[in-house]
């Protein structure tokens, strides 16, 4: 069901990624990251992706929303 | 109730047709006076980043893309509850509303040239010997030699970025004619010549998609990879969060599609 529209254009798992864990609209501070104690994503590409910089970026960003994922 | 939000829409109607994201649940409209985010509720805390959650994250934004202007949010963006939702969109109605003006009826296409850089070299590097046959060699001491050695590979150097400018100018040209607004990366590594984006009118998409293969064409010992057209991700400004724009704990990723071409199909290409 998802691959429908993704694999209809000739772009990969890693433009996709680029693009939506870095780029688009970033509300820091009302946003939660779900995603921790996670070094490092496997993608299943033979790649590993490090982007626990990122996600700790974030995570180390002042929350003010009202809720924060257990971690 | 978290809400995982999508993308923020210059609409405030509902989504005509069902588009189901995560964990399969329909997706819906919160709107906010004349603009809205698309979101869908959560039962279960997102864990991990896996294969299925991205792709359904971006399959959302792109059928959003055919009946809206779409400003793709951050992967993993979740809000408790409606009020949540609804504070963020106060909080950035203005921006919001400039960015989905600026950017309406326009996509982001994706262009990276990848160039043998060793072989570039090398010919510089031959190149430059052939000039140094007639040349007489330094008598004299290993300091002498030492120096010109240093020189030589600076001489290298500046023109293998004198040739990248070149390539990157004549490109450049062509692909410019058809974009609003553009963001170009030059030879991030070595053999990535260029990462660019550009934001271009969806009327001009075929243009843009011809000068891709008229540039392409010649350069047969380069590998390109063309994707989009791409909700504008790159073109997003918000001034709020410049420092979290900012970009980029990702330059690995660029390496990879270097060193794993096959890896993205530009091997094929």
């Amino acid at each position: 069901m998802h691959n429908v529209a993704v694999k209809s254009k000739e772009v990969t798992l890693l433009e996709i990624l680029d693009r939506i864990l870095n780029k688009g609209v970033v509300v820091s501070g009302d946003i939660v990251i779900s995603v921790a104690d996670v070094d490092l994503i496997y993608l299943g590409l033979k790649v590993l992706l490090s982007s626990v910089e990122t996600m700790e970026q974030l995570r180390g960003a002042p929350i003010v929303g009202p809720m924060q994922e257990p971690t | 109730m978290r809400l995982y939000t999508y993308g923020i829409i210059d609409s405030s109607n509902q989504v005509n047709e069902p588009i189901y994201g995560l964990e399969g649940a329909c997706v819906y409209n919160i709107p906010y006076c004349d603009i809205g985010a698309v979101v869908s509720e959560l039962k279960e805390p997102v864990q991990n980043v896996t294969r299925s959650s991205v792709l359904a994250h971006e399959e959302v934004i792109e059928r959003l893309m055919e009946y809206f202007t779409v400003l793709p949010v951050k992967f993993h963006t979740v809000f408790d509850g409606r009020d949540g939702v609804l504070s963020m969109m106060q909080s950035y109605y203005k921006d919001f509303k400039n960015n989905l003006d600026r950017l309406r009826n326009k996509v982001e296409f994706g262009i990276k040239v990848i160039w043998p850089a060793d072989k570039v070299k090398k010919r510089i590097m031959n190149s430059q010997k052939k000039n140094e046959r007639e040349m007489p060699v330094p008598a004299g001491s290993s300091n002498k030699k030492f120096i010109r050695k240093k020189f030589e590979e600076y001489k290298t150097n500046k023109e293998f970025e004198e040739k990248a400018n070149k390539f990157i100018n004549v490109m450049d040209i062509f692909f410019s004619k058809f974009a609003a607004e553009k963001k170009l990366k030059k030879l991030k590594t070595e053999n990535l010549l260029l990462d660019a984006v550009y934001l271009v009118e969806k009327d001009k998409q075929d243009d843009f998609k011809e000068a891709f293969e008229h540039i392409k064409g010649p350069h047969t010992s380069f590998k390109f990879l063309f994707s989009g057209p791409w909700p504008a991700y790159n073109f997003v400004i918000l001034p709020k969060n410049s420092d979290l724009l900012k970009d980029s704990k990702q330059e690995d990723l660029f390496d990879k599609v270097v060193q794993h071409q096959e890896l993205v199909g530009a091997d094929k290409i």
